[in-house]
């Protein structure tokens, strides 16, 4: 035995204050006169389990658990059409047949096409562009929930669920970009393609840092307040509905004020860059290009020190 | 005191637990409970809100010991004295609401009730396992053979784990958990569902993993498992530790005590229990912070310097 055990005159409690826990605690009251060994051991060997780590080492942890993130992301995603007969193929004909319903509804039925150019592109940008965000924010409030299982079985840095989440939503999104451009192509509104479209990826970038930041954020604040999980769907229909996705700003032209709103919707934003690269064969103005970025980055910094900070209360979730 | 500079005497000490308290806060339906409440606005919301009165659970009160390389400690209490809660703390799975823990490297906990991804077959899930617990996907590759012959599930590790039964999953789960080697291993029941041969087999592999300097924490109400294959035992009840020491003796105190609730003796338990109270030596941990120079000493401690100029860049 390597204790160095000596005898200590009387049991003092290792932190000075006084809780309610012991006031009522009987037991430490009675064998209070027992004697103490004491056990000395060394904070530079042994590491305390479960504390949150300093920003830069959780930033190394995650990019070190990066192969678990990318496996069970990939893992997922093949699970989730596993045992449907077309496989693998409805992750293409899921998004085409969305695409063609909402030209059915929208297009056809409503006629809300009065004043946009290609209406059918306009729109198939927009509902699956957001599918993507929706996707994320949902997924990602739900991650913790979710992975409780993998929480309560192994220790990894818990941002690891928010983030498969919204890895997840881009190997979704790949097939689904594939069926909108099909569409685009193919659907009887001719298109010229320029350069601009090169600007795309950089885009759907910078949406991806928007919907990781909002996916770590929901992800803390369902563990302190379930509640809020009630409420995303609502808040991700209002938010849909003031994007622009099924008509055009111009809309508002009369209320100066309701456009100035919408145009700083970092939505809003993504879907006009989107359209402007993909369908207008223009170059996104540079405003936008500011404005999307530091909400992107913003919301990425905010939500990710957001839910670093609560690492240690997943567990109870 | 000892300087932290010198050899450290404690070498072998691979966790420290200090003084933990665990307490839940939970909705309980007893109708005691409902009617303690007075406030009446408070009991008419949650009559309303169809919510129960929460009342505070105390899992773990002033848990304190050190566990050494080398030793396998059996934990043993009935059902509900608080040996999952006190693994999971340890494995750093939740934290405390008081105290600390303090481990060498990152424990291992297998659990009864820790699925992995229900959806994914066995064989994937050993390597999101070995991934999950920070192994390289070379390393994790290299594990999957070892761990699908440790778990010894034959062809049906290709299937979804959901099809599994609960102890081809605790098998499957113990077999993941020893891949990466661990150091310190918490295992939760996970061997009492297993069958003859791969008792056999998790023995060996638990062995193997003891004399590799290692610790293993195993939780049991049985305590001839623990009797059998463990060095030391703590023995809990209502979160309190009753006793702890020499597996032998703890496990046998416990079994009696035990016997004499089953027995619906309850003056014979209650003997059993206080003397055991009485006899334990009670362990206080102090962690010893190890001092690192100062950073930014303030200006009325500095030695006297000729003056500098401020820096006023920001490097």
């Amino acid at each position: 035995m390597h204790a160095m055990t000596q005898p200590v005159p009387a049991s003092r409690p290792t932190s000075a204050v006084k809780t309610p826990a012991d006031a009522a605690d009987l037991y430490a009251e009675i064998f209070r006169e027992q004697p103490v060994s004491l056990e000395v051991v060394s904070a530079g060997r042994l590491k305390q389990v479960g504390a949150r780590p300093p920003v830069r080492e959780y930033l190394a942890q995650l990019w070190s658990r990066r192969h678990f993130l990318w496996a069970e992301a990939r893992a997922k995603v093949s699970s989730g059409t596993r045992e449907t007969v077309l496989g693998q193929a409805w992750m293409i004909i899921n998004p085409i047949l969305n695409g063609l319903a909402y030209y059915l509804i929208f297009g056809l039925i409503l006629d809300t096409r009065r004043d946009i150019d290609n209406f059918l592109g306009y729109l198939v940008i927009g509902v699956f562009l957001f599918q993507f965000t929706t996707q994320c924010v949902r997924g990602g409030a739900r991650s913790i929930q979710t992975g409780r299982n993998l929480i309560r079985a192994f220790s990894f840095p818990r941002a690891s669920l928010p983030i498969s989440v919204v890895l997840r939503g881009v190997l979704n999104l790949v097939p689904t970009i594939a069926a909108m451009l099909l569409l685009i192509v193919t659907l009887p509104e001719n298109e010229t393609w320029t350069r601009a479209a090169l600007l795309f990826p950089l885009v759907l970038a910078l949406q991806t840092c928007l919907a990781t930041g909002i996916a770590l954020f929901f992800a803390r604040l369902t563990t302190v307040l379930p509640d809020i999980s009630q409420l995303i769907s609502v808040g991700m229909r209002i938010w849909l509905y003031t994007s622009a996705v099924f008509f055009s700003i111009d809309r508002f032209e009369k209320f100066p004020w309701i456009v100035g709103l919408m145009e700083a919707n970092p939505m809003y934003m993504v879907l006009d860059a989107a359209r402007d690269c993909l369908l207008y064969a223009t170059v996104p103005e540079a405003s936008t290009w500011i404005g999307l970025t530091s909400w992107s980055l913003g919301a990425l910094a905010f939500g990710f020190l957001f839910f670093w900070h609560g690492e240690e209360s997943y567990g109870r979730a | 005191m000892a300087e932290p500079d010198q050899v450290d005497p404690f070498a072998h000490a691979t966790v420290a637990v200090q003084d933990v308290h665990v307490r839940y806060r939970v909705p309980s339906t007893d109708a005691a409970e409902r009617r303690r409440r007075t406030n009446p606005v408070a009991r008419a919301t949650r009559a309303v809100l169809g919510n129960d009165p929460k009342v505070v659970v105390r899992a773990l009160s002033g848990i304190s010991f050190v566990a050494r390389s080398g030793e396998q400690v059996g934990i043993v209490g009935q059902n509900g004295s608080g040996k999952s809660t006190l693994l999971r703390i340890i494995a750093g799975l939740e934290n405390p609401a008081k105290g600390r823990v303090l481990a060498e490297s990152t424990p291992v906990l297998i659990g009864v009730n820790a699925a992995l991804v229900p959806d994914l077959s066995g064989e994937q899930n050993i390597r999101l396992g070995c991934l999950a617990m920070g192994l390289s996907p070379e390393q994790a590759q290299a594990a999957v053979p070892e761990v699908k012959e440790l778990a010894g599930l034959g062809k049906s590790i290709y299937l979804p784990m959901k099809t599994y039964s609960s102890g081809m999953g605790a098998r499957l789960r113990f077999a993941i958990a020893t891949a990466a080697n661990p150091h310190i291993l918490l295992i939760d029941e996970a061997l009492a569902t297993g069958d003859a041969a791969f008792k056999e087999r998790s023995e060996a592999r638990m062995q193997g993993l003891r004399q590799s300097a290692g610790t293993v924490f195993l939780v049991s109400h049985a305590a001839q498992t623990i009797e059998e294959s463990c060095t030391r035992a703590i023995w809990l009840n209502h979160g309190r530790l009753v006793l702890d020491g020499p597996a032998e003796d703890v496990a046998l105190r416990y079994r009696k005590w035990a016997w004499a609730i089953a027995k619906d003796k309850p003056e014979e338990a209650r003997t059993i229990l206080e003397r055991a109270f009485s006899e334990r030596e009670q362990t206080s941990v102090h962690v010893e912070e190890p001092q690192r120079p100062r950073r930014y000493t303030s200006r009325h401690v500095r030695p006297q310097q000729p003056s500098r100029r401020p820096d006023n860049g920001k490097g």
